[in-house]
């Protein structure tokens, strides 16, 4: 069994795992990092891409206002290849009470968020979508951020001070010596191998599944996985963030992400973060919210439907999520349970994950007796150094003058044959899956119908897989596709759909295959 | 009217059945295809900076939207990116004139002939190209000095049971004057009392060149001139198919010009040849035609495919005795209006009706019939033969003296 | 006749004997048929149809529970199993005689096969799919022959991969433990700038002669004595024929087309042909024309309108033909809150989960409630409604809308979609004369 030696071992790779890891490497300790899976699949993956202005809480939630303030300026700085600057506008639907405005307002000023109030009329003339019907409105820094670029970005510079990022391995074991945590017991599920990591400090940056890793050292941490889920509408209804100006409930928020505008979201808490099922009753309601902030909602084109678990901490036991706090905690179990060399951190949320990383990394520091500020408030992530913010046309633009000249295998994501192999080539995915949420390679509008026949091929043939392990990931990626549209499979999407069945069953014949 | 343009993207299935019918794309690589360039780019415009000038390639033809089987207005998408693009770009000089055919018209008809010496001058031409950026070779028609409408000032039409309206369009007014006159005989001996309101340029050609300002402010004058005539009821026929469709659908679809005098001529706007066609089948057209021993291709311009009302002039020529129409099967013709004479889009016009052009040169016949007038010149540039409006071969058949 | 008597009626043009809905395979059957017969015919489509889309291949019955071998054999059985299927109202010999009416028609496409014998042709990822009727192109493709195939891809056609078809062509499970050996080529032809051409650019290459004759060139040395020769199907566009006959004769090997993704230019070639077809018969094709509002009275359907540029034109017509396709072309419409429809008439529709159940299935593959759903028909091809009675007397239906079929399950859909039009032509000229 291969064992590795390190300093601080960061178990879990969303945001907050990926910030923890760049921080400790930048500070010069020598860092791993371990996930299950691939980066950014759980619930930095999973949630609606939103840059908090800090609009959404400065009413009730002023801690988490501050700091979605700060941190929002300083991702601005840092961050801005993964960042769309699209603003965000609070709107006084007829749904909603005007004086709410007012709380709203005060609220911000007091918690430093920039806010103005704009005149409808404008708002109108930006978003023509909009509900005519809305009687006041309030501008603030709301963005889109990219979170598989934010995390790869985080990783990536981690990996550049030295870290050593090992996604697909899955932590069996929390190793103790008496009341120590000094490393732990990981599988590399794609061979099969244990490792073994020992460490001096582990942090517990398991998110949703924090309380599940504390478990393995006899800790004690609890996660309310709250489950909310999001649905994506085949193009940009709006080109900035929308919020229902009122307190927060579900389905007050449209997205505008790359291609897509996401609405969301629900509450509910559920018992695994594992086990997140989205409801019709849900979809019901997603759509009927969305319907009061863009008339015609309904009848638009869902492209998805999918669901993440928020990993909210309560020190108490609380039952409705939505009370709870949104700021983060950094738990040191030996003062908590008894155990040294073992700190987790949980609750937050992804506008403020650098901010929960410097805090997880000064408490090691202060564990392990040294005294090294953070830097990452000032060094811009990689990619992020031209200081130019991500545009929604450059992909597009990249392909001028002449578009034909390359290609395109996944026409609705324009993903280049070119593009493709790259990530192949960097990633040797056994999964189209893998591709898929690296690239966005069949997440457009045909949901693969057209690309998926032709990634296959292309591995098939880059990869050298025998036939059986091709058909493999094209039966795979159909039957998990199938799960992620069909509870929203209505109208223009289910006429796609009919379409794909036809090119896959009855042109291609896949079902038929030999085994 | 309709459903938004812009929402209709979302009807997209991929199928490609449109880049299979798309003319252009399949003749030059700058332009990518209606699929791509239309619902499936359109998810990445924000409505701020355009992001694609390739989008300037798509001629406006309108056979994508016409062969969507899911009702995706692709063209009408383009058309709006490429006035975004336009806007932030600043429409060129040589944009603006070309497509300003009545100002053009208005400044060459009084020095008809120079300015037709000068159109036909190849050192001229030249310089033109270099410095305006129209191709030396693209299809230009011949001022004919005297306007349409001068002739229609001193024409009284007989009174009659029925009144039609003639919107006469640019073309017939300042280089096909004769057009003109042959719709008005028609329409006369047809028992129609024919009204020429003023008139002037219905904002296309603007249009297609991105500037929708303009084309806005064209349009509303013109219908302002004739809908107190809808509202009266009475219909109004074009002879310029691509015109007739402006009025019909596209001031309304593309350029949100909603007004009630646009919706009231719209309604009763006709395309000449599906106007006298619907008299036919009500009975009430007169069918004294001579024979005509000819053989006539006919070629169905995009726009005329626009209006959804199938071939309507082959219906008519089938009444006349003796005389051979040929359905051509043919999709463009390369001009697409202004498109066909720039600089950097000569040969990709050329090449897209060389096949058209092809099957006329073959065939042995003496004129070509086509209801749009720029069409009809790029069809003589090309192939040689000359072309007419289905309606002068009616008036031929007709025995109408030439007025 | 005053302005105001002009308004009222300028929206009635003359009266057709047949107005058919949908340009796909069974609405162009249809029209072509009645057109022949001396009807006057319309065609309304609201664009080109599902004929792109789609293989030139017509297959009849190729999947039942297992591979069926014989379509005239099974169908019988079939049909008296599932009588709510459109084969349930279709006699074997009617779709014996609409394929031999498509071959006629089609000649020139040399069209092979019939319904005693089904062949089994490779699809482009390699499974081996029965079929009964293929043209000329994919007469070489029948795997049930044994031997050995070479599979050529074109560098550039990014919808076709032959080391991966080839690989799963070899595994295919074939009747009496037949099986093929298959191996994979590919040429490398010069393109120019335009490097992302599509199946449509390929076929346009190969009407060149110069293109012909380079791919011959390269290819024919790596040929190995024997070997059964497949391209992806961009043999030409209008030429196929032609084109596929020169090769085998330059390569000396005979030579087959193997359909891949959409544009479909096998399918493009019987819309060509067909369309062409109407046109010299008389018939008018009129494409981006949906139709809107319908006029109906007396249990008769009196005019359909579309709706056009300007105002709605009216078609009345002695018969209508509905034949607009399945819910991937919109001639059946499944809605948000789980209403199924279908969008021109309104029909009662047959074979429709109950309001409270669920539409679709959670696993991909398991059967679809919802894939059944549509026209029921009597043996007319009238629609008719839950009482088994017409729902109007001259209203016929073909094609994907009919109820009952999961075609891209059962192989069935070009052969439903040829027949039941075919039928429907028929029903409407009996009752003429």
């Amino acid at each position: 069994m291969a064992t590795l030696e390190t300093d601080v071992l960061v178990v879990g790779g969303g945001s907050t795992g990926a910030g923890v890891a760049r921080d400790a490497a930048m500070r010069g300790f020598a860092t791993v990092l371990v996930e299950r899976s691939d980066l950014a699949t759980g619930t930095t993956g999973r949630f609606h891409g939103l840059l908090h202005s800090g609009g959404r809480y400065a009413v009730k939630d002023p801690v988490a206002a501050r700091e979605c303030v700060v941190e929002n300026a300083v991702l601005r700085r840092i961050a801005t290849d993964c960042i769309e600057d699209t603003g965000g506008f609070f709107v006084t639907t007829p749904w909603d009470d005007p004086e709410f405005g007012d709380a709203f307002l005060d609220g911000c000023r007091a918690t430093g968020v920039p806010v103005e109030e704009v005149s409808v009329a404008d708002v109108l003339r930006r978003e023509p979508r909009l509900d005519p019907g809305i009687t006041r409105a309030f501008e603030v820094p709301d963005g889109a951020i990219d979170p598989w670029k934010l995390v790869s970005a985080n990783a990536r510079s981690a990996a550049d001070h030295g870290a050593q990022i090992l996604p697909y391995h899955r932590v069996d074991g929390l190793e103790l010596r008496g009341d120590r945590v000094i490393g732990a017991r990981v599988v590399d599920e794609l061979t099969g191998d244990d490792v073994r990591i020992h460490s001096r400090i582990v942090v517990n940056a398991a998110g949703a599944w924090a309380e599940q890793i504390a478990e393995l050292a006899g800790c004690r941490v609890t996660v309310l996985p709250g489950k909310g889920i999001m649905i994506a509408m085949n193009h940009r209804l709006v080109n900035t963030v929308v919020n229902r100006c009122k307190p927060p409930s579900d389905g007050d928020i449209i997205v505008p992400i790359r291609t897509v505008s996401v609405i969301g979201t629900t509450d509910v808490r559920v018992a695994d973060p594992d086990e997140l099922e989205v409801t019709e009753a849900e979809v019901e309601e997603m759509l009927d919210e969305g319907e009061k902030l863009v008339p015609g909602f309904r009848r638009a084109r869902a492209l998805r439907v999918w669901a993440g678990a928020r990993p909210l901490f309560a020190s108490d036991e609380v039952t409705d999520t939505r009370e709870v706090s949104r700021t983060h905690a950094v738990l040191d179990h030996a003062a908590r349970d008894g155990v040294e060399g073992f700190v987790s951190i949980t609750g937050g949320k992804t506008t403020t994950y650098r901010l929960m990383a410097e805090h997880a990394v000064d408490t090691v520091c202060a564990k392990l007796g040294v005294d090294r500020p953070t830097r990452t408030h000032e060094e811009p992530l990689p990619g992020s150094e031209n200081g130019r913010f991500y545009t929604l046309g450059s992909r597009l633009r990249a392909r001028e003058p002449v578009p034909g000249s390359e290609e395109i295998i996944c026409e609705c994501e324009l993903i280049t044959r070119e593009r493709l192999l790259e990530a192949i080539a960097q990633r040797h995915p056994s999964s189209i899956d893998d591709i898929r949420r690296v690239l966005r390679l069949g997440m457009g509008p045909c949901q693969g119908g057209f690309c998926i026949y032709r990634a296959t091929g292309i591995l098939h043939g880059f990869e050298q897989l025998d036939e059986q392990a091709a058909n493999s990931a094209l039966l795979d990626f159909l039957r998990e596709r199938w799960k992620g549209v069909q509870p929203i499979l209505h109208g223009d999407q289910f006429r796609q759909a009919r379409l794909d069945d036809w090119i896959f069953q009855g042109l291609l014949d896949v079902q038929h295959l030999p085994e | 009217m309709t459903e938004p343009v812009r929402a209709s993207l979302d009807h997209c299935v991929k199928c490609t059945i449109c880049e299979t019918f798309c003319p252009y794309a399949r003749v030059t690589p700058l332009f990518p295809g209606p699929k791509y360039v239309g619902p499936q780019a359109e998810r990445y415009r924000t409505g701020g900076a355009s992001p694609d000038a390739s989008v300037d390639y798509c001629s406006g033809c309108g056979i994508c939207t016409n062969v969507c089987p899911q009702g995706v207005k692709i063209a009408e998408i383009n058309s709006r990116a490429r006035a975004q693009l336009w806007e932030e770009r600043g429409v060129p000089l040589r944009n603006q004139l070309i497509a300003r055919p009545s100002l053009l018209g208005r400044l060459g008809t009084p020095v008809a002939p120079l300015a037709n010496w000068t159109l036909r001058n190849r050192p001229l031409r030249w310089i033109g190209e270099r410095t305006l950026g129209v191709h030396r070779k693209g299809a230009v028609p011949r001022f004919a000095g005297r306007t349409f409408q001068r002739w229609a000032r001193k024409h009284v039409s007989p009174p009659a049971e029925r009144t039609v309206v003639y919107f006469h369009n640019c073309g017939t007014n300042y280089y096909e004057p004769s057009v003109g006159r042959m719709v008005v005989d028609v329409l006369e001996h047809n028992g129609f009392h024919v009204v020429v309101p003023p008139q002037d340029c219905c904002g296309l050609p603007l249009l297609s060149n991105g500037n929708f300002a303009a084309a806005r402010a064209y349009v509303r004058r013109l219908v302002a001139n004739l809908a107190p005539y809808a509202r009266e009821g009475l219909p109004i026929v074009a002879n310029s198919t691509s015109c007739g469709l402006m009025l019909k659908r596209e001031a309304r679809e593309i350029l949100d010009v909603e007004d009630e005098d646009a919706v009231a001529v719209s309604e009763v706007m006709y395309d000449l040849c599906e106007f006298l066609l619907l008299l036919h089948e009500q009975g009430e057209l007169r069918t004294d035609f001579r024979p005509l021993e000819l053989t006539v291709p006919y070629h169905a311009p995009c726009q005329q495919q626009g209006h959804g009302i199938g071939k309507p002039a082959l219906d008519l020529f089938a009444l006349v005795p003796r005389l051979q129409a040929i359905e051509l099967d043919t999709d463009c013709c390369g001009i697409a209006g202004t498109y066909g004479i720039k600089k950097e889009k000569y040969e990709i016009g050329m090449a897209v009706g060389e096949r058209l052009f092809g099957l006329l040169r073959e065939s042995d016949a003496e004129i070509a019939a086509c209801d749009s007038e720029t069409c009809r010149w790029q069809i003589e540039h090309g192939s040689g033969v000359h072309a007419v409006h289905p309606v002068e071969v009616l008036h031929r058949a007709y025995g109408l003296q030439a007025a | 006749m005053t302005a105001a008597g002009w308004r009222a009626a300028r929206v009635e043009p003359a009266a057709y004997d047949t107005v058919v809905i949908g340009a796909g395979l069974a609405g162009l059957t249809a029209a072509l048929r009645l057109a022949e017969a001396g009807q006057r015919v319309a065609v309304l489509a609201k664009g080109v149809g599902a004929t792109h889309l789609s293989p030139a291949t017509i297959d009849v019955l190729g999947y039942e529970d297992g591979v069926v071998a014989s379509p005239a054999q099974a169908l019988p059985g079939f049909a008296s199993a599932h009588p709510e299927h459109p084969y349930g109202r279709l006699s074997v010999d009617v779709i014996r005689a609409a394929l031999d009416w498509f071959r006629e028609r089609l000649e020139g496409h040399g069209y092979r096969g019939g319904l005693d014998e089904n062949m089994l042709v490779p699809t482009a990822v390699g499974a081996a799919k029965p079929t009964a009727l293929v043209p000329e192109t994919m007469a070489a493709a029948d795997l049930r022959r044994g031997g050995r195939f070479v599979f050529v891809g074109l560098r550039g056609l990014k919808d076709f991969y032959p080391a991966y078809l080839a690989g799963n062509v070899t595994r295919a499970q074939l009747p009496g433990r037949g099986s093929v050996a298959a191996r994979a080529l590919e040429l490398a032809p010069t393109l120019g700038v335009q490097r992302d051409l599509g199946s449509l650019g390929f076929a346009q290459r190969f009407e060149d002669a110069g293109f012909r004759a380079s791919v011959v060139a390269d290819l024919r040395p790596r040929l190995v004595t024997g070997e059964v020769v497949g391209f992806p199907a961009v043999l030409g566009v209008g030429r196929a024929r032609e084109v596929c006959q020169e090769l085998e004769a330059r390569l000396d090997h005979p030579v087959f087309e193997v359909p891949t993704l959409p544009p479909s230019i096998q399918g493009q070639r019987v819309f060509e042909t067909m369309t062409g077809g109407l046109r010299r018969a008389g018939g008018r094709l009129v494409v981006g024309s949906a139709v809107g509002e319908v006029r109906t009275s007396n249990g008769r359907v009196e005019a359909v309108l579309t709706e056009t540029a300007g105002r709605p034109i009216a078609y009345r017509a002695g018969s209508f033909v509905l034949a607009t396709g399945g819910f991937a072309s919109g001639g059946l419409e499944l809605d948000a809150s789980g209403r199924i429809s279908e969008t021109v008439f309104d029909l009662p529709l047959s074979g429709v989960p109950a309001p409270n159940e669920p539409r679709l299935a959670r696993e991909y593959f398991d059967d679809q409630p919802i894939s059944r759903a549509g026209i029921a028909v009597d043996e007319k091809m009238r629609a008719v409604n839950g009482d088994s009675e017409p729902v109007y007397e001259n209203l016929h239906v073909a094609g994907a809308t009919l109820a009952g079929a999961v075609p891209w399950r059962e192989a069935s859909g070009n052969g439903i979609s040829l027949s039941s039009g075919y039928a429907a032509a028929e029903a409407i000229l009996e009752v003429a004369s």
